[in-house]
């Protein structure tokens, strides 16, 4: 299979190129359009979904699962075509569909306004004016649709991996050179992308299994399959919903493991190679354990490591716990767990994690830091990313390098982003933070003493404003109440934080 | 405390300074929980203590200041302060504020320019602003809240953002945190009242978040980010303009930090166990309380400024049910949240039980 993305912004232009193109190489168009109705069709009600998006509010949680739904009808579509023969897909976010996914070919169709605004002219019949004014509306209509659904941005260059003008240059000669261009080996299919198909295909369906079914449609979930492994996390809140995710989804092919956890939230956590022993990832652990936290592992593959296809090594038999309301880990099988390769530690610490009940599904991307960071879904709600060891290849290097990545991760999705090496000191209760508690309790008490023990020359002093003082005073007074009370509350608030740390109240 | 600073600062008892804590505890958790305010119960309840209205507002915003500063921080982290807005609001918020000081200052000090009698002046001003602004915002959030129920609406109604981006009042500025374009004017506008408030009530936050969501059409979490990123400056300037005019009790201030940054804490873990509908519900019965107590605390400020002929020794009763109503919502409220939290708690730690102990998956 090949998939050629076209994201429309040119009035016409992306849709004439997209078919140009199908003539030429003979590929199945898709367009969002027909995606859109057959969603529709299949009850997902998507016109209601884009007036909410389009009059800017912020979704709430039942709009929230109909834009997952959308999504996954979406991708599921895409995918299953892509699985039998070449396509060609256009929208006006394109690039965006099948995120992730590499060797996917990303081009950009533009034109210049006044190239736009004549094509909207012809088109309607209408004013120079008003196709101005009906351009405008729908780049503003686009632009909340990608932030609000994919948290893009479309003027991102570096998500295409073409851009061709309009202006300069005809559908025709354009479709020519994008089916020359289509014949590099970069954008040709491999086991490797064969099987990411393969698991986005499934992560939707059972996406869409768990929408459409009375008992479980109301579950706000998250969905990872890797290698026909499928991890679903939930919100304890939907403990009792949830419960029937495991036969809702019994019907679904492919699925060769199924760990549910319960999750307020998610933790990422990336390195090259993982120990489930290690002290680094027990402290994760700790963590996710106080913040009800399912752990989602990505092991970062080097640019020149190749994919393996072996055979798992490890056969577990998955936990079947009752777990009560809280929900936890249910189902399913024998069978393999996720991205298994041999010498990674991936099946040892995925079985650890189950074992505890904070799994939230693992996987491998291939290309080093550039493929992490295109991979990664902005639109994924973590609250945490720890990075453990990673270019362990790079020698003196790999220091400034991690942190580089963080910098970057930091950027991409706005969570602390924190190497696992300083979890313990930032985010768990050890010697360094009863130290701290002591500190700041001394510190606390000690500003109380002198308040209360010194109120009636202190309150003269700071109330020289109400008594006649002069503008100096009344000045150096108030200076010193701005002064001291951040220092106040940092103590304070020191304090009580390493206190409920130690409570592991969080 | 001898003469003028007798009559200016309450005379701090252990019995006072204890419920100072509580109410900075209450305070905390409804603010951590809610997402903003606090203030809308600490300051009239400080004045329920007999501290004057003016002193109450002034120790609150310079409370306000440092709290923000630690709330603002983990927003930063999270990505949900849109700095670049704060900052447009605060040019006119910072306005508003000094102008809220000279009211206060105007009505604090007698036609002797003394601040003996011009307190019940002060405080009946401060409970008018109180009734009226939460009054409208606890109707409008529980009325919001029913309507949600019983219609397909989703989320904030976007009418007002319709009406004003049709007006297209330039220039437009964007925002992108938020990602938003929003008139100048309309943030010039809703910075200062937001700064009135701020310096008048202390509760700034209850017209800045709903500004920024309902007028300006910002995601929720961006706009308490940003208001608490907002009220850090607000506070700053606040506290620097009422320590300027001499009137901010910094032992009121320090009790309020020992419950609030507590409380805070609590409220914050609460919102992650306890469903929208019932945060927004208790969130709005306690505002109606709130308001309540203060409308009965206004015969009392009424008869000491000579309007009412009421009997002076009905002002202990007043007082009493002002107080009672006021820490009853409080109290009940706190009560709420504290057992949602205590009960996610003991729920995992169960969970952590049940794993740890003759549930282990054996390997094959």
């Amino acid at each position: 299979m090949q998939i050629i993305c076209i994201s429309r912004g040119s009035q016409g232009y992306g849709t004439e190129l997209a078919e140009k193109l199908s003539q030429s190489t003979g590929y199945a168009t898709i367009s969002r359009e027909t995606i859109t109705d057959k969603a529709t069709e299949y009850g997902i009600p998507v016109g209601k979904l884009e007036m909410e998006i389009l009059r800017n509010r912020p979704l709430s949680e039942e709009m929230s699962i109909v834009a997952d739904m959308y999504k996954a009808f979406a991708t599921a579509q895409t995918c299953e075509r892509a699985l039998n023969e070449n396509i060609i897909y256009h929208s006006r976010m394109g690039h965006l569909a099948l995120p992730g996914l590499a060797r996917v070919m990303r081009i950009r169709a533009i034109a210049e306004p006044e190239y736009r605004i004549k094509r909207v002219m012809d088109r309607l019949k209408i004013t120079r004016k008003k196709a101005k004014d009906y351009i405008d509306h729908i780049d503003e209509d686009t632009r909340k649709w990608t932030h609000i659904l994919y948290n893009a941005d479309l003027s991102d260059t570096s998500k295409y991996d073409l851009t061709l003008n309009a202006t300069n240059l005809s559908a025709e000669n354009a479709a020519k050179a994008l089916a020359s261009f289509a014949q590099l080996p970069e954008f040709q299919e491999t086991p490797s992308t064969f099987q990411d198909l393969q698991d986005l295909l499934l992560a939707a369906n059972c996406r869409l299994a768990i929408g459409s079914d009375d008992r479980s449609r109301s579950v706000n979930v998250g969905i990872q399959a890797d290698k026909g492994n499928v991890s679903v996390t939930y919100m304890p809140r939907q403990s009792k919903e949830a419960k029937t995710i495991p036969d809702v989804l019994k019907s679904i092919k492919g699925i060769k493991s199924l760990v549910c956890t319960v999750a307020t939230t998610n933790v990422l956590y990336l390195a090259e190679k993982f120990n489930p022993d290690d002290d680094h990832f027990l402290n994760l652990i700790e963590i996710a354990e106080k913040w009800n936290a399912a752990i989602e592992i990505v092991r970062i593959a080097d640019k020149d490591e190749k994919p393996t296809e072996a055979p798992l090594e490890n056969k577990q038999q998955v936990l079947r716990a009752n777990q009560g309301e809280t929900g936890g880990i249910l189902e399913d099988s024998e069978s393999p767990i996720p991205s298994a390769e041999p010498g990674f530690g991936i099946s040892e610490t995925v079985d650890k994690l189950i074992q505890v009940g904070h799994s939230g599904g693992a996987r491998t991307i291939y290309g080093g830091t550039d493929a992490l960071l295109r991979s990664l879904s902005k639109t994924e709600q973590y609250s945490l990313v720890a990075i453990g060891d990673v270019f362990s290849s790079k020698g003196a290097a790999a220091q400034r390098m991690k942190r580089e990545m963080l910098g970057k991760l930091k950027d991409k999705f706005r969570v602390p982003v924190i190497g696992t090496e300083d979890l313990k000191a930032k985010y768990l209760f050890g010697p360094k933070q009863l130290f701290n508690m002591i500190g700041f309790a001394v510190l606390f008490a000690l500003i109380y003493l002198i308040a209360f023990n010194f109120q009636e020359p202190i309150l003269t002093f700071i109330s020289k404003g109400q008594f006649g003082g002069t503008v100096y005073d009344k000045a150096f007074s108030a200076l010193a109440v701005v002064v001291c009370v951040p220092i106040v509350a940092f103590s304070i608030g020191g304090f009580f934080s390493n206190f409920l740390k130690l409570l592991k109240v969080e | 405390m001898p003469g003028m600073l007798g009559e200016m600062f309450v005379q701090m008892t252990y019995p006072i300074a204890l419920q100072i804590i509580l109410l900075g505890f209450i305070g905390g958790i409804l603010s951590g929980f809610i997402g903003s305010g606090g203030a809308f119960f600490m300051t009239p309840g400080m004045m329920n203590l007999g501290i004057m209205g003016p002193v109450a507002v002034a120790s609150n915003i310079t409370h306000k200041f440092g709290k923000a500063m630690v709330g603002s921080k983990k927003h930063g982290e999270m990505g949900n302060v849109d700095k670049k807005l704060a900052i447009f609001m605060l040019i006119t918020a910072a306005v508003g504020i000094r102008l809220a000081v000279e009211v206060m200052k105007a009505l604090f000090s007698n036609q002797d320019g003394q601040s003996a009698s011009g307190g019940a002046a002060a405080d009946l001003y401060i409970s008018i602003i109180f009734a009226v602004i939460l009054s409208f915002v606890a109707v409008s959030m529980l009325a919001d809240l029913i309507k949600s129920k019983s219609s397909d609406e989703t989320g904030p109604s976007t009418k007002i953002v319709e009406f004003i981006s049709r007006l297209k009042l330039h220039p437009l500025i964007y925002f992108p945190v938020a990602d938003v374009y929003v008139s100048l004017w309309v943030i010039l506008i809703c910075g200062l009242a937001t700064g009135y408030l701020a310096g008048t009530i202390g509760v700034g936050g209850f017209i800045g978040v709903p500004a920024m969501i309902y007028v300006f059409g910002v995601p929720a979490a961006v706009a308490a980010g940003s208001e608490l990123y907002l009220a850090m400056f607000m506070g700053a300037w606040g506290a620097l303009n009422y320590a300027f005019e001499g009137m901010v009790d910094i032992r009121c201030t320090l009790l309020l930090y020992g419950g609030s940054l507590l409380g805070i804490y609590l409220g914050a873990y609460g919102t992650k166990v306890v469903k929208e509908g019932v945060i927004r519900l208790t969130t709005g019965v306690i505002i109606l309380l709130c308001v309540l107590s203060r409308i009965v605390a206004v015969p009392v400020y009424l008869q000491k400024l000579g309007i009412s002929n009421m009997d002076p020794a009905y002002n202990f009763y007043f007082n009493l049910a002002s107080k009672s109503l006021l820490f009853v919502s409080g109290i009940s409220g706190a009560l709420i949240i504290i057992f949602f939290v205590q009960r996610a708690y003991f729920q995992r730690r169960k969970l952590e039980a049940s794993l740890s102990l003759g549930e282990a998956p054996n390997s094959a």
